[in-house]
């Protein structure tokens, strides 16, 4: 029996092609998201370990120190550990180079006598006159580089590469190109060696190192040398296995794509959408072939089957269709991500394709599937219901539009209500998968006040369509009222994908005004001078020595050295802000809770304590008076917190000290950023002009005013949501695939009324008008239940995310400025969607239409 | 008032199937014709002829003088609007539209307002016996009920011609009678000129002329008297 239904599917499929493409499609893109994302991640992480162990060679176990690295007596003390039988030390800088392009290359430093024994070094032939160019490092100027970054500059053996360095711009000599494998791949081939102490001293290191890399004598066992360094070491210094480094990574990246994972489930979500839509519409207009099957003596359970045997079929091919599509989307999503990861983490990856994943693409595939089935449910059930004497009589039957029911305007109403007390009056920790069930009761709540929703705000949309349309206008709103089921699956896939929109762009802007009077209290000098100009790439850094010159000149008032990091505090990576703290006070007041600002002042600039980002109090729960303690690669840190401030550094916290302080415990005395106040009635872009003439052509420094820097400052926000603007495109699209496919069938199911509406008097131009305003109407109702749910679900955000993620308190604003936008973009892709199949409606034969016998 | 001149409708490419073939007529103002045949006989295909839904390969259809042929789609649908009323086997109502909606739907497609619209649809739904169930949807309602209805429809705008397909046909016989008063009942108060296709010998009698079709051609035409007598 099931042989003969299925047939009947396929030539259902077969007659329908443009529904079933759609459909596909709807489920395809679903998929695609949620296992691109995915493997996109993983190909990151894996790309990211890739380049951690292709750098690393053949060690076995590797020393670093964070962004300040550690003192080289660390290294001795490695050195002279039983069991180790290498230990090399290695700086790694992103540098620039002083082409014209200044563009960046990765500059590992490495001791030229031992280094062969961890990594091998294989150079091109082209490398005749040196017998052993890592030898050829002794000398100061020496430089290898990679094939792939010769070819690109046009370099051979002898050539100089200039680079910036923290000591200026320098000139350096190609001494040997090697061949772009291994750790020539690395950075996409944009690497070059360097003597490892001339490193240190160009890049400004002082006396410290940023790793060493080590290999373990074969009997000794490496994690019993791990254990024995690590008592030996102090506790700053992170001991690890290459291919475990990549963890702490994968932490900041997950981040990243939970809003991703969002994303993929808001796509689905749509696809179920139009999954119901098609098989609602699909029932109804098969009703009389339902009717002849259950006359021919098919059981309900057996209609049933046939649909919900077509949705398994739809979801096998669309989840198929989507995995493929998803590995694609990978692609771009990778390199998406490395790009944010080296931007906001300094990461450095080597671009590989997509890793793929039979598990995610089975979770996928599963998914797809499921979802599907859950669309195709409702209208598979109500085509076992049907009357088989009404279908045959080829009269008018319906499906019982049951879907107006108080039970579902009670439950929705309850729901939403619960989900939003959720949100105001539930704890902040009772963690992420708990939170992201309050937006999820919010969804399900709006999706059964939808029909309700749609058809209150379609009767306020009716006088207006009456005034401006005349009877079409409101025949169109008529139409739409009449049919909640049909209406409500197309206004919910709207609605599901402009939720997202707006609630995200909501917060996105809210984050940035808070951050922008935030730099107004707090970041307000008036020049500011950046060794990158990418928030955390901070391997390369001014000395102060820089910093002095450029306070020498007119019009400076005072300079306030800066550095910043991110250290690694209870399994997180912090912020850490080292300044000159008596000029900070000097400009910024008030700002200091929980203490006395005087007293805090008094402290700081003392260098007796340090103050914490509010942030930080919220997700650490220490306070003023409590002390802080903190690993450094030299002595334990142990100070009193004195203050707490506003601070938007970083989302895990952040911790403020003088600059003697971290000098004295990090022994580091590097610069990142030099801020300038200039006297009173001093112009700024003078001051500017000067400070960049200082520089040009010696160091790579990028010099802004106050509101440029502001300006980098909200680039580098836009630039951290770049992920959220991708997964808003993504449901725009899906939106937008929602309603072009709930539009295409919706003027398909009808082709028999509008066939009657023309032969009772209806002239095609009043038909095409009625098809295309309805579709605008159902655009315009979409677009204000989205923002209904849009306006409910920032609050969700506001409340919950950004305190889950950041413990930031960012103050509720929803802007219908984006809600005006998104209503002529709605309705101009309505029409456009409706467009075609409303020609095709007026042009085919009333007759034929009406399709009487 | 409705003149068929040699009128053919063909169907097909290669082998040519004439579902009218060369078919002349003329009906008169208040007329009452029956068209009977056997199923594919070209029936439907003249009705569809006449309200301009369809058009003839050759030959002129005229209303009231005028060739539908030369005129465009938008007055063809204008000039059905006003002067044909329609009405079909499976009564093809807007299941979504309540039964006072259905009829106001022409008028509404002519520009009234729907208050205006709503007011006549209920004076017409009254006529036709079914003013107390305004508010109800087709699918609410009987055979005969919906019938009803389509027939409120196709007479909204008092037109002189009504076309009706079988408008019995998926009636049990005691409705389908009420069906025919009703029509009568109409007829005598509007002097609606009416061709109705029908099977049933019964329906015939209500009319005052029958004409037989077979194979696209006419193949009797008989007054009322001669019908019956016959029998
Ligand atoms: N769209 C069409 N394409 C081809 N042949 C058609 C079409 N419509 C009707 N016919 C043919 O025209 C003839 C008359 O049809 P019709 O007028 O519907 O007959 P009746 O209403 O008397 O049953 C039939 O032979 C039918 O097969
Ligand atoms: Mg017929």
């Amino acid at each position: 029996m099931l042989s003969v239904l299925a047939q009947i599917t396929w030539k259902q499929w077969r007659q329908h092609r443009l529904r079933t493409a759609l459909t596909l499609l709807g489920i395809a893109l679903g998929v695609a998201v949620f296992f691109g994302v995915r493997t996109a991640n993983l190909t990151l992480l894996s790309s990211l370990t890739t380049t951690i162990e292709k750098l690393a060679g053949k060690a076995t176990l590797q020393i670093t120190g964070g962004e300040s690295g550690f003192p080289e007596a660390v290294w001795e003390t490695v050195k002279d550990t039983p069991g180790v039988r290498v230990a090399q030390p290695v700086i790694e800088v992103i540098g620039n180079t002083a082409f014209a392009d200044q563009s960046s290359l990765m500059i590992v430093g490495v001791d030229m006598l031992g280094d062969r024994e961890l990594r091998e070094y294989e150079f091109d032939e082209t490398t005749t006159e040196i017998a052993d160019p890592l030898v050829a490092l002794a000398q100061p100027d020496s430089i290898l580089i990679s094939r792939t970054f010769a070819d690109k500059h046009n370099l051979k053996d002898g050539d100089k590469l200039p680079l910036f360095t923290s000591q200026g711009r320098k000139e350096f000599t190609v001494r040997g190109i090697f061949k772009p494998q291994g750790m020539g791949e690395v950075f996409d081939g944009q690497i070059a060696v360097m003597d490892v102490f001339n490193a240190q001293f160009v890049f400004g290191r002082g006396k410290n190192i940023d790793r060493i890399d080590l290999m373990n004598e074969p009997e000794v066992d490496v994690l019993a040398l791990r254990q024995k360094l690590r008592e030996r070491l102090p506790a700053g210094v992170e001991i690890d296995r290459p291919a475990s480094r990549g963890t702490g990574i994968e932490k900041a990246i997950s981040a990243m794509s939970i809003g991703a994972t969002i994303a993929s489930f808001i796509a689905l979500l749509v696809g179920v959408f139009i999954i119901f839509n098609t098989f609602s519409i699909s029932v109804n207009q098969r009703w009389k072939e339902i009717g002849v099957l259950r006359a021919l003596g098919v059981e309900r359970g057996n209609v049933q089957r046939m649909f919900l045997g077509e949705a398994v079929l739809m979801g096998v091919i669309g989840s198929a269709l989507g995995i493929f599509l998803g590995y694609f989307l990978a692609i771009g999503a990778e390199r998406m991500l490395s790009q944010i990861a080296t931007q906001l983490f300094s990461q450095v990856s080597t671009q590989q394709p997509p890793v793929f994943r039979w598990d995610f693409a089975v979770t996928a595939f599963v998914i797809g599937v499921l979802s599907s089935l859950i669309g195709a449910l409702m209208p598979a059930r109500g085509a076992s219901r049907l009357n088989p004497i009404l279908a045959l009589h080829n009269i008018e039957t319906r499906q019982q539009e049951d879907i107006l029911g108080k039970t579902r305007l009670i439950a929705g109403v309850v729901l939403v209500i619960v989900s939003m007390g959720l949100i105001g009056f539930a704890p902040a920790k009772v963690g992420m998968n708990v939170q992201f069930g309050y937006a999820a009761l919010l969804l399900f709540g709006m999706v059964l006040l939808l029909p309700k929703l749609t058809q209150w705000i379609a009767r306020l949309l009716r006088p207006l369509m009456d005034r401006f349309f005349g009877s079409e206008g409101v025949l169109a709103v008529d139409t739409m009222i009449q049919s909640p089921r049909r209406t409500s699956a197309t206004v919910g896939a709207l609605m599901v994908g402009l939720m997202f929109v707006f609630a995200t762009a909501a917060y996105v802007r809210s984050y940035q005004t808070t951050v922008s009077g935030w730099m107004d209290r707090i970041v307000n000098c008036d020049l500011f001078v950046a060794a990158s100009d990418q928030a955390r790439s901070r391997t390369y850094h001014f000395s102060e020595e820089l910093s002095l010159r450029i306070a020498a000149l007119p019009g400076i008032k005072r300079i306030e050295n800066v550095r910043i990091l991110f250290p690694t505090y209870a399994d997180d990576s912090i912020g850490m802000v080292a300044l000159d703290f008596d000029g900070w006070f000097e400009r910024v007041k008030n700002v200091v809770e929980q203490a006395d600002e005087n007293e805090a002042r008094e402290k700081m600039v003392a260098g007796e304590g340090v103050m914490v980002a509010r942030n930080f109090v919220e997700r650490y729960h220490l306070t003023t008076g409590d002390r802080l303690k903190l690993a450094t690669p030299t002595v334990p840190f142990d100070m009193p917190i004195v203050g707490v401030i506003e601070d938007y550094t970083s989302e895990k916290g952040a911790v403020f000290l003088d600059r003697k302080l971290y000098k004295k415990y990090w022994n580091d005395s590097s610069v990142d950023m030099i801020e300038i106040n200039l006297h009173p009635g001093t112009d700024r872009a003078t001051v500017k002009t000067e400070v960049q003439r200082l520089v040009r052509g010696e160091h790579r420094a990028f010099v802004y005013t106050n509101q440029e820097y502001k300006k980098w400052i909200m680039d580098l926000i836009n630039g951290f949501f770049a992920l959220s603007y991708m997964q808003m495109a993504v449901s725009i699209i899906i939106a937008a695939l929602g309603i072009v496919n709930a539009l295409m069938i919706s003027v398909a199911e009808r082709k028999r009324e509008l066939g009657v509406l023309r032969a009772i008097g209806g002239l095609r131009s009043q038909i095409r008008k009625m098809i295309l305003l309805e579709a605008a109407a159902i655009a315009i109702v979409g677009v204000l239940i989205g923002a209904i749910a849009g306006f409910l679900n920032t609050w969700f955000i506001v409340r919950t995310m950004a305190m889950m993620v950041g413990g930031w308190t960012i103050p509720f604003s929803f802007s219908p400025v984006m809600v005006l936008i998104a209503l002529p973009l709605a309705i101009g892709i309505a029409l456009l969607a409706a467009w075609l199949p409303a020609r095709k409606a007026v042009n085919t034969s009333v007759v034929e239409a009406i399709g009487y016998e | 008032m409705i003149q068929l001149e040699n009128v053919s409708r063909e169907y097909g490419d290669g082998k040519v199937v004439y579902a009218l073939d060369h078919v002349s007529l003329l009906i008169a103002k208040g007329e009452r014709v029956a068209v009977m045949g056997p199923s594919g006989s070209g029936k439907s295909t003249l009705l569809n002829l006449v309200c301009g839904l369809d058009e003839p390969t050759s030959g002129e259809v005229k209303i009231d003088g005028t060739n539908i042929a030369s005129l465009d789609d938008d007055r063809r649908t204008r000039l059905r609007r006003e002067k044909i009323g329609m009405v079909f086997q499976t009564f093809n109502l807007l299941s979504t539209l309540t039964a006072q909606e259905n009829v106001a739907l022409p008028l509404r497609l002519n520009g009234s307002s729907k208050k205006e619209a709503d007011s006549r649809a209920a004076a017409m739904l009254d006529k036709v016996g079914l003013g107390a169930r305004v508010t109800h949807r087709p699918d609410q309602m009987s055979g005969g009920e919906r019938q009803r209805i389509a027939i409120a429809r196709a007479l909204i705008f008092q037109p002189p011609v009504l076309l009706a397909d079988e408008p019995t046909g998926n009636l049990d016989s005691k409705t389908g009678e009420e069906i025919l008063a009703l029509m009568d009942g109409l007829h005598r108060e509007f002097n609606t000129t009416i061709l109705m296709v029908t099977h049933n010998e019964e329906a015939a009698e209500h009319c005052d002329r029958v004409i037989r079709l077979r194979d696209g051609k006419i193949v009797s035409s008989t007054t009322a008297k001669e019908h019956t007598t016959k029998q």
